[in-house]
């Protein structure tokens, strides 16, 4: 039996918790990605592992808008607009991060784009893991998660919402 | 060639072609600290476009009397179509082989019943680039173009309001396989102009007959340069009468 994962501190100098999403990170604006930043990381953390979701979407499982691993322990956090093109080198202190295959089967970040009737809890989930995952891009969620396995030594979990309203 | 210029990326067009369906992934320019915006030049962060001076679009092109586009809309399905199959150092693309000349005459001919289908998707794309980026599709940088196009093909521009007629992914679905006929398609059709598809993926043509000489395993077939209209036995009438629903047009 694992040990619990100690409680990681996630912010967002972009949003805020338990608010709405602002549009400019949304399918309602230009759909970049939001910067976000931790604290509280556990010694041992050798990598993060990050998984943008929205458990509130009308599919059976969460829908992954965005996964973002292998990125550095040094990291105090992810820049604001990480790029669309895979071939594009990632922003400065993100070391060898590398996005995974999101919802939309795009190896990038597709931000809320909800059909309207309800407000979606949108979670940002960063693991610590005492390992550096041997792995390429392009993984699924469930692919990384089994990759993760044993490994997940810090959890934290930052939630926004976003809502369209029918027009 | 149109708004994508010089910032063109040697993408994945290869890739593209091969998936299931794909806007192209783009440049994505500089990231400094936190937070950071991967932007390209010319375009502010976080969306707010109201500070640089809007780019202007790219000139149009010269092009043949349209049959059922309006030049607005030729205009923007050249920029469309731009990212869909963009040329490379050296190799051309959809625009080149005049994809939007073939989608024009397939929407004056065997096509016309998509003919609102287009004035009513390309209106909402151009209006969903300009509600989500600040500027309509043809004045944006390649990287927010990629973005609109995804955006369209995933269906994330769905419920935004634009204007989209059911799901923006089945009229992405649709941009995108008419640009990939227009851009293999035989040429008789209006696309596929001077072979550039079929001279791209190594396709020699249409050939009656292949001799021993052609068919060593050692040898790449010289192109043949030909339509299959350009045959005896595959006339215009031939293909008016086989392919009803499909595109027609006389040959350029």
């Amino acid at each position: 039996m694992q040990p619990t994962p100690a409680a990681i501190v996630v912010e967002s100098p972009s949003l805020r918790a338990g608010e709405p999403i602002p549009a400019v990170f949304t399918a309602d604006g230009r759909n970049i990605s939001p910067a976000l930043t931790w604290r509280g990381l556990p010694d041992g953390t050798r990598e993060l592992a990050l998984l943008f979701e929205d458990p509130d979407a009308p599919t059976p499982q969460p829908f992954v808008h965005w996964i973002l691993y292998k990125i550095p322990a040094t990291a105090a956090g992810v820049p604001e607009g990480v790029p669309i093109d895979p071939e594009a080198p990632m922003p400065p202190g993100m070391g060898a991060a590398v996005q995974g295959t999101n919802g939309f089967r795009r190896p990038i970040y597709r931000g809320p784009a909800p059909p309207p009737g309800k407000v979606h809890h949108y979670r940002f989930i960063l693991f610590a893991l005492d390992t550096a995952l041997d792995v390429g891009p392009g993984l699924t969620k469930a692919e990384l998660l089994e990759a993760m396995e044993g490994h997940v030594i810090g959890r934290g979990e930052l939630v926004a919402t976003y809502e369209r309203i029918r027009k | 060639m149109s708004a994508s210029g010089s910032k063109r990326r040697a993408l994945s067009r290869r890739a593209l072609l091969k998936a299931a369906g794909a806007a192209a992934a783009g440049a994505a320019a500089g990231a400094g600290g936190l937070p950071s915006a991967a932007v390209e030049a010319g375009t502010p962060p976080s969306g707010d476009t109201t500070q640089a001076p809007p780019p202007s679009p790219p000139p149009t092109r010269p092009r043949e009397p349209l049959q059922a586009l309006s030049a607005a809309e030729a205009d923007l399905l050249d920029a469309v179509v731009d990212r869909l199959i963009p040329a490379e150092a050296g190799s051309p693309g959809a625009v080149d082989a005049g994809a939007v000349r073939y989608i024009d005459r397939a929407l004056a001919g065997g096509l016309s019943h998509l003919r609102e289908t287009y004035r009513t998707g390309l209106a909402a794309l151009d209006r969903y680039a300009t509600m989500t980026r600040g500027r309509p599709f043809r004045e944006l940088g390649p990287t927010d173009q990629d973005s609109v196009l995804i955006d369209v093909e995933t269906g994330g521009a769905t419920w935004a309001g634009a204007g989209f007629d059911g799901s923006s992914a089945a009229f992405f679905a649709l941009l995108l396989a008419h640009t990939r006929q227009g851009m293999f398609g035989d040429p008789f059709y209006g696309g596929n102009i001077n072979y550039i598809g079929w001279d791209l993926i190594g396709y020699p043509g249409v050939r009656l007959s292949a001799g021993p000489d052609d068919q060593r395993i050692d040898v790449k077939p010289a192109p043949s340069r030909r339509s299959a209209y350009d045959t005896d036995m595959f006339t215009r009438a031939v293909a008016r009468g086989a392919t009803r629903g499909g595109p027609d047009g006389d040959p350029a």
